[in-house]
């Protein structure tokens, strides 16, 4: 009777463990504080033609708080153009693009993060972090991603979250917490499939170092693959300022 | 010679360099011949290199150069590096930018040769004090940097500016004996003959007060020193043969501004306005403002808005003035991302009497990691007694190609 009661009290977690709480231990899991990589992205657009640039990527803090900058270094034309990030756990981010030409920063508004970034399958948008608490979930089921087992979890951001999709289903894996897959749709549409692949454990942090985004309206696609990729890098907080932008340019 | 050796040995000392630039040339087709300017194509060239040394963890030096070349004049042909740019002729190799920069905690100092680019509109910005331009062409006005000293503190999201600069730099009017300088009647057929410039001999200062809020951002300025826009001295003279001296000043000016920009529902507006007064007797003293709304829409980008100004003292003064000469009006710009490599855009001006028009349209596309072509045509259409109108003959059509690097 013992026993059966030890099994209950053991498997109650396992049991108890909502949509909510899986996508804030994936959260959990990929915390740092802070990260760097050298991104290589491969634009393929609906007529297959493919462009490449590259970016660093910079990002200090994380769990919604965390401050990112992502610096163009390639093509050359656009070396240079920086966009800095401002995360904030209770409202939409605040984001800036430098371009060095005008030696001018520019705000990004709100409404304008539903547009591609930089001629990328990337929305301004989708370049933030997302509070776990901004959304609310629904476990939908299971389905396995490239042959690992996942929750599907649907996740619909709260009203002031004010995001452009009215709906996001995760795929998250059980073996790691890792998010496999995500797709965001606008009312009932599909707008964008983001893949998460070549799943690596990096400085103790189970990482996708390719991301595959589709934007299935245009049909085109963004692989970006994250090279030279570091966590808990020193990185000092001033470097996350306009004035940084501005002194980097 | 020992300067460019210290430049070239510098790669080898500092922490980290970096570098960008291009080399590009611009036609420029102008199917009609003016009076005194029968070019019918202007040819230009620029090879532009941006470097920067973080010599130190906190200091970076930026060695900004340029070199260039035209088949029309409006360029120097004197092999020497210009480091002020206060000539009438474009130099043939510049020093753009040459600055030291340090930086601790929430300062930042720059000290040399810059860019300071104040204020938040895209259309027009009347607290820009700090960034003279190039109008040889009048419609493709390109920024120059200044000699100065700046100081920026940011704490949380306020930034105070402070900038101090010994040295002038004028902003370059159109050349006299080419087109973009249309005559009055009554000068018209007189030899001209141009004196230059008269510089002023005192240091310029202003600061400015910057916060960021939540969504929405503003800024104070205030600028006391000169317009590096020209006020003009003609003078007749009769020996040895009749004709007119021209000579260029600038006049005494002290700038309040101020600039905002606030995302709303459905666009971001921006609006930046400025109260000029000056001790020179023949300049006007005026508000200027601009308001705009601007949106991007999936691969669209529109800017649009109106730009005023209001005399308080009128002096009637004589003098080149494109900022001015485009309030009353309406300005906008569209551009559309046809696809990763190409796109098309459109600016214009039309002003709200409708004695001037302006519009630019282009189509430009990238070849490969390096290249890119453009081709655009300009038009300009109105009244010869207007500031857009008087350059109705000069509608021309470029062709740009540029390999960056």
């Amino acid at each position: 009777m013992s026993k059966l009661v030890l099994m209950l009290m053991m498997a109650a977690p396992l049991v108890a463990q909502s949509a909510r709480d899986i996508v804030a231990e994936s959260q959990k899991r990929a915390q740092a504080n802070s990260q760097r990589y050298e991104g290589t992205l491969e634009v393929i657009d609906a007529k297959r033609k493919i462009t490449m640039k590259r970016w660093i990527y910079e990002r200090l803090g994380s769990a919604g708080e965390a401050k990112a900058v992502l610096r163009f270094t390639d093509p050359p034309e656009v070396k240079g153009v920086a966009l800095l990030i401002h995360n904030h756990p209770d409202r939409a981010s605040d984001q800036w693009m430098w371009t060095p030409a005008v030696q001018r920063d520019r705000r990004i508004a709100f409404q304008d993060r539903r547009t591609r970034f930089f001629g990328t399958d990337f929305t301004f948008e989708d370049l933030e972090e997302r509070d776990v608490d901004r959304s609310t979930y629904k476990m939908l089921g299971e389905e396995a991603i490239e042959g690992a087992a996942c929750w599907r979890i649907e996740a619909t951001p709260k009203p002031d979250a004010r995001s452009q999709y009215s709906r996001v289903l995760l795929w998250v894996r059980k073996s790691d917490y890792v998010v496999a897959q995500v797709e965001s749709y606008r009312a009932a549409k599909l707008v964008r499939r983001l893949k998460y692949t070549q799943i690596e454990r990096v400085q103790g942090i189970w990482t996708a170092r390719t991301l595959d985004m589709h934007d299935v309206e245009r049909d085109s696609r963004t692989i970006l693959k994250l090279e030279k990729l570091e966590y808990n890098v020193a990185l000092p907080e001033g470097q996350f300022t306009l004035q940084a932008l501005r002194r980097l340019s | 010679m020992r300067y460019l050796v210290f430049l070239l040995a510098l790669p080898l000392a500092a922490q980290t360099f970096e570098q960008r630039g291009y080399l590009e040339t611009r036609s420029f087709f102008y199917p009609r011949e003016v009076e005194g300017d029968s070019a019918n194509y202007v040819g230009e060239a620029l090879a532009r290199w941006e470097s920067s040394w973080q010599l130190r963890a906190n200091l970076r030096l930026n060695v900004w150069l340029d070199g260039r070349f035209d088949t029309h004049r409006q360029f120097e042909r004197e092999a020497r590096l210009d480091f002020a740019d206060q000539r009438q002729q474009r130099p043939a190799a510049s020093a753009r930018r040459i600055s030291l920069l340090w930086n601790k905690g929430g300062w930042t100092l720059e000290t040399g040769r810059q860019f300071i680019r104040w204020g938040k509109a895209d259309l027009l910005n009347p607290t820009d004090r700090f960034a003279p331009r190039d109008f040889l062409n009048v419609f493709t006005p390109e920024f120059l940097g200044i000699t100065a000293v700046r100081a920026t503190y940011e704490r949380g999201s306020d930034t105070m500016d402070l900038v101090y600069a010994p040295v002038f730099t004028p902003s370059r009017s159109p050349l006299l004996n080419q087109r973009w300088v249309v005559l009055p009647e009554e000068a018209r057929g007189l030899p001209i003959e141009d004196q230059g410039f008269r510089l002023p001999d005192r240091a310029q200062a202003g600061a400015r007060w910057n916060h960021l809020g939540s969504g929405y951002e503003f800024s104070l300025s205030f600028f006391d020193g000169f317009n590096h826009l020209p006020l003009i001295d003609a003078t007749p003279r009769l020996v040895p043969t009749p004709g007119l001296g021209v000579e260029r000043y600038f006049a005494r000016m002290r700038m309040y501004g101020a600039d905002v920009a606030a995302p709303t529902r459905w666009f971001t507006l921006k609006g930046e306005a400025a109260y000029f007064t000056s001790t020179t007797p023949e300049a006007d003293e005026y508000v200027q403002y601009v308001v705009q709304a601007e949106r991007m829409v999936a691969e669209w980008v529109f800017v649009g808005g109106y730009a005023g100004e209001q005399i308080t003292n009128l002096r009637n003064p004589l003098d080149f003035a494109p900022d001015r000469g485009i309030t009353k009006t309406f300005l906008g710009r569209v551009s559309y991302n046809i696809d990763p490599l190409s796109s098309a855009a459109f600016e214009g001006a039309l002003r709200q009497n409708g004695a001037g028009f302006y519009g630019k349209w282009e189509y430009s596309r990238m070849a490969g990691r390096h290249w890119r072509w453009s081709a655009g045509f300009v038009l300009i259409r109105g009244e010869p007694d207007d500031f857009l109108g008087q350059f109705r003959e000069n509608s021309h059509a470029i062709f740009t190609l540029r390999y960056s690097f």
